[in-house]
């Protein structure tokens, strides 16, 4: 896991998350946005933004901070659109939004 | 997913099995006890849990134990630290692979004490040493993170474990490269042609915990939660799950989760009987007749000669005998106490060597027995205890009886000295594999647990710090103070975190008083974690005196470790452990008492050239009891706390066996069970009247509990009550002792309960309401009791010390002084008690004093050791230079003689050890030592009028400070000290007197105790408030009374058993008072009651009559006696007492050294206290 994903930089705006390993400083362009996300019953990803999703890859669970008064509970897709492209995308577990990380 | 599928599965074998868990015994990686996994993994559908702690098997006899009682079958095992840094779980499969698990541990652990400073270093193997101890294991290739995951080293595991012994271990923990990385795993499998296993790697029972693990993390990298997100487990998947669940999590590998069941099914050892262990001397064919030869040559020594005794005693004891050693025989325990008889006469070599065989102490045997064993005359005879059961009427019922399913303990009470070498000579004798010292495992106890777990949450220190002084040290107390349990009640079991801000919760306890933190997630996380925390052991530490012994190597049952005392180790296990595992254990436990009683017995034949057997003064001494009657008992052994001081002047014992219960009786089993009134009370109703009928809870109960005239004060008569009233065997008895006495077993408790209510109306017909009654008495011994023959053991040293006290007084005072830290007071406490019975007190003295304190001239001279911050090395050279070349003649002489660093010089003269050299030329004073004190002038006098303290005495104080200032000190070099030149000194400046307040704070800076004065003598004619009560006037206040006192707080007590009331104890220039803080008030005066060392306290005088003198018939002599009475104020309210002390008069004093505040001076320097914290060292 890289340590930015979970850092502790402070507001959930300005948190980096899941961009791949290997691409330098991930912040700047990981700021995550707003996704339409439309989920199974396990919480599985079906449908990003209306792109229909073709397969997981992987997926992951972060729960930390929570001793301070924003906790971050989040799960963590990286999935495969129909159209060959690797989305990751996460689920806001104390607030139940998604958002798209990265791109 | 965690969540997934909570419902227990139906029927059948559940579809996982958990290999890999920690416990709390990974200490600072593992939230949850053994039996709280237990219980969880039972709730959750598990039928077999492995415990798997790093390095450690700390946690399995436990739950080898519990898992039966859940159905769970138990599954033992460890998590490797290789040498590289990886991991690998070993699992134990047979008999031969518990043994194997145990020498590795003891090699991991082997090098973990080679540091500086014995500190504990992280236990790490080779892998080499793993392979070499495969037989029997089972090796998992370990944890996500840290596994071995190349395929070099797994050949090497594969070779050695072979392909039936070795599984690839894949774990899910919900991290980002889990799946690639179980695909290559699964791949490492193939290629290797073993199976994988799918595990859990468990650090929690439950959701409630999941948090704590993350700060024990932080904690044990010594960072904050904050800044140790990289080593953090990313989240909470660490909790324990349901099988169903954890087969979900591992949907692509269905069979590496069926091989967790198949793997499980395997592992059949049982380490509740499989351990294969013996004690030394168990298979000795001949150890039967040994011990019979032994105790009969004994039995007439001891009980043969004795004329006065008659022939019924012989009788008795030799039918005793017989009955003893047929229960022995038929329990094979002859070599059990041949073996501790071997122990003794070890002992009692050491102690040849360590004393001399001439020394006056020669003649008190090296140790003595303590607990049940005292009741038995095997015992007796082979001097494992001091006690006649005969003549005390001691019963043997608790400590061997034919129903006995674990070895009797036998405990050992040495001195201190001697302990020191017996136990790393144990070690030589038997070997350092087949003995090692019992382990113990502290706990999260509040403060300690506030001050770890605020830094861990980043809180400010000094807010941490007044939290944690404000928690309260009692386990049971601080539930309620620190207000947890409201916050938990809702929230117990499931979810329970504050997930949004908490500002609509309200923390209570330390931080509610203060609303900014008190809306801080941080402090309410605090509690939280703080209340999870509580009892989860901390660290590996070393129980005060257990050994186990083994013939076999103890290594094969029980891993090793070194302990931080150089030349000893102790096993993995603790008492509670070792015990199940039937290791035999001996306690060896140094008491301080029987030291200082040695010291005492030699420094009378010094001073006086009397040799004193203590085991053959007499029992009955007039004197003796009447100082016991009065609470005269500071200093002796058990009866000299405020608590006990209390009850003696209400008890007024009368011989040895009203002392046997004196000693049990001020305990949390008779406090709790309710004996300590209706005691007291119908001694007071039998004194007055002699025909008083005992009014038995139920008659059944009047053969046992006669003695303690209807209460339940011993433990044994736990058993008794049991017994006789409920009808239980004697092993269920037993069973029911350990059950009370044991950390883990209030389920166990529960279930005797039933069969106690149900055998007392079935046995002797007992109603419901008086079986509930009597069970109360009963259970409430839940808390700590003494057996009688540990009451017997203690009560007779007890009345020994109190003898000395009253025969020997200046021998004994010196002995405590020379033994501290050790019993309830400090020193500076002992002096001024010492000094109020007229023994003589003399203040350190270069010319006179040793290193230690020694008799002088009836009185007691300071040992020069007591001077803090003076080298221990100098002050031996200095005394020894003395011995050899003559006494120091002045302050450059002694610079230039003894060679010591200047600041030991600084520290001696602002003891006043230095004031008889002082040179005076030019001052107007007189040359020597002794005219000190007689020198007129403006002296102060202290309560008793003695002269204390003279101008002359302060000024030659701040005179040899100048002196020994500008002297210039000698060289030490290799052979004795390079004299420095010149000897003589110029001529100090006109300097002005110390003050007496001056010289009591220099007094306590530089050795803790003052002598001669008293702070409150000084500060009596200073103070400001009016119509204080002293110490001495109290007594013959009238009860109800109106008082205000003052005085030098000395004990501090909070008992657990006392419901949120404090006890202080003040000291003023005539004696002791003794106070009752209610909890209100205490909550009130908080910070004063439990840290400012001088008060005052208004409140109200409650007192007894004080006995009437002809009360006591058997002992009245011509006059009677008159026992003072009890008296304590009930405090209303606490001030600080510098805040009614007027300025110094002496302002010059002030100009010199801008001094600090009466309080803040005094508080610097205070002297130890008594306080309801850990208590000072018995």
């Amino acid at each position: 896991m890289s340590a930015a994903v979970r850092g502790s930089s402070g507001g959930r705006t300005r948190q980096g998350g899941g961009r791949a390993r290997g691409k330098g400083d991930g912040r700047a362009l990981g700021a995550p946005r707003f996704a339409r996300v439309r989920a199974g019953a396990e919480g599985t990803p079906l449908q990003v933004d209306g792109r229909p999703i073709e397969a997981v890859r992987e997926s992951w669970l972060i729960e930390d901070r929570w001793w301070t008064g924003r906790p971050l509970r989040r799960r963590y897709w990286e999935v495969l659109s129909a159209s060959g492209r690797n989305l990751v995308v996460f689920h806001d577990l104390c607030t139940g939004e998604w958002f798209a990380q990265g791109g | 997913m965690r969540a997934a599928g909570t419902a227990k599965q139906a029927t059948g074998t559940p579809p996982y099995a958990e290999l890999h868990c920690h416990s709390a015994y990974s200490f600072l990686d593992g939230a949850s006890q053994p039996d709280e996994l237990a219980d969880s993994a039972a709730q959750l559908g598990y039928t077999a849990l492995a415990l798997t702690d790093h390095n450690s098997v700390s946690g399995s006899m436990e739950l080898a134990q519990i898992a039966p009682t859940h159905g769970l079958r138990a599954i033992h095992g460890a998590e490797i630290d290789l040498a590289d840094g990886r991991h690998i779980t070993l699992l134990v499969r047979e008999a031969r692979g518990w043994r194997n698990l145990c020498r590795v541990l003891t090699h991991a652990h082997a090098g973990t004490r080679e540091g500086p400073g014995r500190e504990r270093g992280e236990p790490t193997v080779a892998l080499a040493t793993v392979l070499e101890h495969a037989g029997g294991l089972v090796c998992l290739t370990g944890c996500a993170t840290r596994g071995v995951h190349d395929e070099p080293t797994a050949r090497r595991l594969l070779d050695a474990f072979g392909p039936c012994d070795l599984r690839v271990e894949l774990q899910r923990p919900y991290a980002r490269r889990d799946r690639a990385r179980n695909r290559a795993l699964e791949m490492l499998a193939r290629g290797l042609g073993v199976e994988c296993v799918a595990t859990g790697n468990v650090h929690a029972h439950a959701r409630c915990r999941a948090e704590l693990q993350d700060a024990f993390v932080a904690l044990r990298h010594h960072m904050t939660l904050d800044a140790s997100e990289p080593l953090r487990r990313p989240n909470h998947s660490h909790v324990m799950a349901t099988p169903a669940a954890m087969a979900a999590r591992f949907a692509e590998h269905p069979r590496a989760v069926r091989a967790s069941v198949s793997l499980a099914e395997e592992l059949s050892f049982d380490l509740t009987s499989e351990l294969g262990y013996s004690y030394p001397g168990a298979e000795d064919p001949t150890s039967m007749r040994r011990l019979a030869e032994l105790c009969h040559a004994r039995l007439h020594e001891r009980y043969g000669l004795r004329a006065a005794r008659g022939a019924t005693a012989f009788e008795e004891a030799a039918a005793r005998l017989e009955e003893e050693l047929r229960i022995i025989d038929e329990l094979g325990l002859a070599g059990f106490f041949l073996l501790h008889h071997e122990l003794l006469e070890l002992a009692r070599e050491i102690a040849a060597e360590v004393r001399g065989a001439d020394s006056a102490s020669a003649l008190l045997a090296p140790g003595r027995g303590r607990g049940s064993s005292v009741s038995s005359i095997v015992c007796y005879l082979t001097g494992l205890s001091h006690i006649d059961p005969i003549a005390n009427r001691l019963l043997l019922g608790r400590f061997l009886h034919t129903g006995l399913e674990h070895l009797p303990d036998i405990d050992l009470d040495f001195p201190r000295d001697i302990r020191e070498v017996l136990i790393p000579r144990i070690h030589e004798r038997y070997g350092r594999e087949r003995s090692a010292l019992v382990a113990a495992f502290p706990t999260f106890r509040p403060r300690g647990a506030i001050r770890e777990l605020g830094k861990v949450l980043g809180l400010p220190p000094a807010e941490i710090e007044h939290a944690a002084r404000a928690a309260e040290h009692h386990l049971a107390a601080s539930e309620h103070r620190l207000g947890i349990s409201e916050d938990r009640d809702g929230a117990a079991s499931s979810a329970p975190a504050p997930r949004g801000p908490a500002s609509d919760r309200s923390p209570r306890g330390p931080t509610s008083d203060r609303s900014r933190a008190a809306r801080s997630p941080r402090w309410v996380w605090l509690e939280r974690l703080v209340a999870e925390a509580q009892r989860l052991p901390r660290h590996l530490s070393q129980h005060s005196g257990g050994m186990v012994l083994a013939t076999r190597p103890l290594i094969d049952c029980c891993p090793i470790v070194p302990a931080a005392m150089e030349s000893r180790q102790m096993v993995q296990w603790d008492k509670d452990s070792c015990a199940d595992a039937g290791l035999l254990k001996i306690d060896l436990l140094g008491l301080g008492m029987l030291s200082a009683v040695e010291r005492c017995v030699d420094l009378i034949a010094q001073a006086r050239g009397e040799r004193i057997d203590l085991s053959r003064i007499p029992y009955d001494d007039a004197e003796t009891f009447k100082a016991i009657r009065r609470a005269d008992t500071v200093g002796v052994f058990q009866i000299e706390s405020r608590a006990q001081m209390q009850s003696l002047k209400r008890t007024l014992p009368r011989d040895l066996d009203d002392l046997t219960i004196q000693v049990a009786i001020v305990r949390p089993g008779p406090i709790q069970g309710g004996a300590i009134n209706p005691y007291i009370e119908r001694r007071r109703r039998l004194r007055e009247d002699p025909d008083y009928e005992i009014p038995y809870t139920h008659p059944a109960l009047k053969p046992v509990l006669e003695a303690t005239l209807g209460t339940v004060i011993f433990q044994d008569q736990v058993m008794e009550v049991a017994q006789a009233f409920a009808g239980f065997t004697t092993s269920e008895a037993e069973g029911l002792r350990r059950a009370m006495s044991r950390k883990r077993s209030q389920e166990a408790l529960q279930s005797h309960r039933e069969r106690f209510l149900d055998g007392a109306r079935r046995h002797v017909g007992a109603d419901g309401a008086t079986a509930l009654q009597v069970w109360e008495m009963v259970s409430g011994f839940a808390g700590f009791g003494f057996p009688k023959a540990h009451g017997a053991a203690f009560g007779l040293l007890a009345y020994q010390s109190t003898w000395l006290r009253v025969h020997y007084g200046p021998e004994l005072l010196c002995a405590l002084l020379n033994e501290q830290p050790m019993g309830f007071y400090a020193p500076d406490s002992l002096i001024h008690e010492a000094e109020g019975r007229s023994i003589p007190m003399l203040p350190p003295d270069v010319n006179a004093s040793a290193v230690e304190c020694t008799v002088e001239e009836g009185g007691v001279r300071l040992g020069l050791g007591y001077v803090k911050g003076a080298a221990v090395a100098d002050v031996r050279a200095l005394v020894a230079e003395r011995e050899h070349g003559g006494s120091f003649r002045s302050p450059g002489e002694l610079a230039a003689r003894c060679g010591a660093a200047r600041a030991t010089l600084e520290r001696l003269a602002w003891s006043g050890a230095c004031d008889g050299i002082v040179e005076t030329a030019g001052y107007g004073l007189s040359g020597t030592a002794e005219q000190v004190t007689e020198i007129d002038g403006p002296s102060a006098r202290n309560a008793r009028g003695r002269a204390v303290d003279t101008e002359t005495a302060r000024t030659r104080r701040r005179l040899a400070l100048w002196q020994l200032g500008i002297a210039a000190p000698g060289r030490a070099v290799a052979r004795g000290t390079q004299l420095a030149l010149p000897l003589e000194l110029p001529a100090a400046p006109r300097l002005r007197p110390l003050s007496r307040w001056q010289k009591l704070l220099a007094d306590y800076a530089s050795t803790g105790v003052t002598i001669g004065d008293h702070v409150m003598a000084a500060l009596r004619p200073r103070l400001t408030a009016h119509k204080l009560a002293t110490s001495a006037q109290l007594a013959r206040l009238p009860q109800g009374s109106a008082v205000s006192v003052a005085g030098l707080v000395i004990a501090r007590q909070r008992p657990g058993t006392a419901h949120g009331t404090m006890f202080l104890l003040f000291e003023d220039e005539w004696g002791t008072i003794n106070l009752i803080v209610p909890r209100a008030v205490y909550e009130r005066y908080r910070p004063l009651a439990r840290a400012e060392p001088l008060l005052l306290a208004h409140g109200r005088l409650e007192r007894t009559a004080g006995e009437t003198v002809r009360a006591i018939r058997e002992v009245a002599d011509g006059d009677g006696e008159r026992v003072p009475p009890v008296v304590n104020v009930v405090v209303r309210e606490l001030l600080a007492l510098e805040r009614f002390v007027a300025s110094e008069d002496a302002p010059v004093a002030a100009q010199v050294h801008r001094l600090p505040t009466v309080g803040a001076g005094l508080r610097a320097v205070a002297p130890a206290v008594q306080s309801f914290a850990a208590g000072r060292r018995r």
